[in-house]
């Protein structure tokens, strides 16, 4: 529930991908056919040559070199920053504030902002849960959700507990933290059984 | 509230791919910085350091020429696989091994192992075996029970299916999965 774009990495995954099927296909072909290979010859050669010309037609005076590679220099530089943003932007959104909202005159007589820290609703669920001798451990986080905080609580039940009543106890520690805090967040409800299952595809439990 | 949890509720039950999105992100880049590199050092017209670009390209364009064509498909065999992950894994749905669970309050997902962890312990109790001869496998729509009974003692496989539907009913999952009980046709010996 973070805020991985997963459009943009299916996207780009799959523009990637292409790129690499096309290319390793290309290279099959002009290895196994001689009639790939030499179309491949007839297309590439003409263009390494025009290539070739391009650099010496653009040489910077009194230098061997040619704007040409400083060309393909900057457009380098722009795709490893592009490819940084992409993964700065994986596992993104955690909050910090809970909710932040502005009194006014008219609402207990008096102006200004009220704020609670995402820390409240994290502690206190993480303290509650702490008292369970059903669970092994549990993490509450934070996340911003398209500019709305919601609250994630993951909680591993040792083996043989049944999800529903912990999901069950849980959901109403929350409701009486919603009581408390005079409002309501999202609130996602994650039981797992720890690392492994996420590698695995089916369950096998004894 | 709803339109939230709904969309919270999607992104639990699939995989997000950024692990996958990382490395292209990283080999992209690593390549993109050897190219920089060449470009530089051919821009300030000192010696390349690996291959020069222009001849670089001379040599792609004379392709079968100069490698072995055993190698230079093996090569390609390579980048192609690499490629068909990375398109597999940006066309298939990605789906966790996860299920929802309805809750007024709450988006709520449980992981199929913990799913199975419960309701073997139910057939346990159901089947008055150990723990070693229940085996539950849980996938998207479907609950694999399979017990091995206890040698001289009958096993009723209705009692299991029973006791393990009434578990899934009290769990509400969605998708609701089908429940097959398979009792083995051997016993065991000395529990």
């Amino acid at each position: 529930m973070n805020g991985t774009p997963r459009g943009a990495n299916r996207i780009l995954l799959a523009l990637f991908g292409l790129v690499f099927l096309a290319v390793g296909a290309l290279l099959i072909a002009v290895a196994a056919f001689p009639a790939a290979a030499r179309w491949w010859q007839g297309w590439a050669k003409p263009a390494a040559e025009s290539l070739a010309d391009l650099a010496h037609s653009t040489a910077l005076p009194g230098q061997g070199g040619s704007w040409l590679w400083i060309a393909v220099a900057v457009a380098m530089v722009l795709l490893v920053i592009a490819m940084i943003t992409w993964v700065a932007n994986q596992g993104k959104g955690r909050a910090s504030t809970l909710v932040s909202t502005a009194g006014d005159a008219q609402d207990d007589g008096a102006a200004g902002r009220v704020a609670i820290g995402a820390a409240v609703a994290e502690q206190a669920l993480k303290t509650a849960l702490a008292e369970r001798s059903d669970l092994v451990g549990s993490w509450v986080t934070t996340y911003e959700l398209r500019g709305q905080p919601a609250v994630k609580v993951r909680v591993l039940p040792r083996q043989g507990v049944a999800p529903h009543t912990v999901a069950a106890d849980v959901a109403a520690l929350v409701q009486a933290l919603d009581e408390v805090l005079g409002f309501q967040t999202p609130v996602l409800i994650s039981i797992g059984a720890g690392a492994r299952s996420r590698f695995t595809k089916a369950e096998r439990v004894r | 509230m709803t339109a939230s949890m709904e969309r919270i509720l999607r992104r639990e039950m699939h995989s997000s791919r950024a692990p996958l999105a990382g490395l292209a992100a990283t080999v992209v880049a690593l390549l993109a910085i050897y190219i920089l590199l060449e470009a530089v050092l051919r821009a300030v017209g000192q010696p390349p350091w690996l291959v020069d670009p222009l001849a670089a390209a001379t040599n792609l364009a004379s392709l079968p020429a100069g490698v072995s064509p055993l190698l230079l498909g093996l090569i390609g065999a390579v980048v192609m696989l690499v490629g068909l992950v990375f398109v597999l894994n940006a066309i298939l749905p990605g789906r966790r091994a996860r299920h929802a669970i309805a809750n007024p309050r709450a988006a709520v997902v449980v992981d199929d192992e913990v799913v199975a962890s419960a309701l073997a312990r139910r057939a346990r109790l159901a089947a008055g075996v150990t723990r070693e001869q229940v085996m539950v496998v849980v996938s998207r729509n479907l609950v694999q029970v399979n017990v091995r009974p206890t040698s001289g003692i009958p096993l009723d496989g209705d009692t299991v299916r029973t006791a393990v539907e009434d578990e899934l009913d009290a769990m509400e999952l969605l998708p609701r999965p089908v429940v097959r009980v398979a009792l083995a046709p051997m016993g065991v010996v000395g529990v």
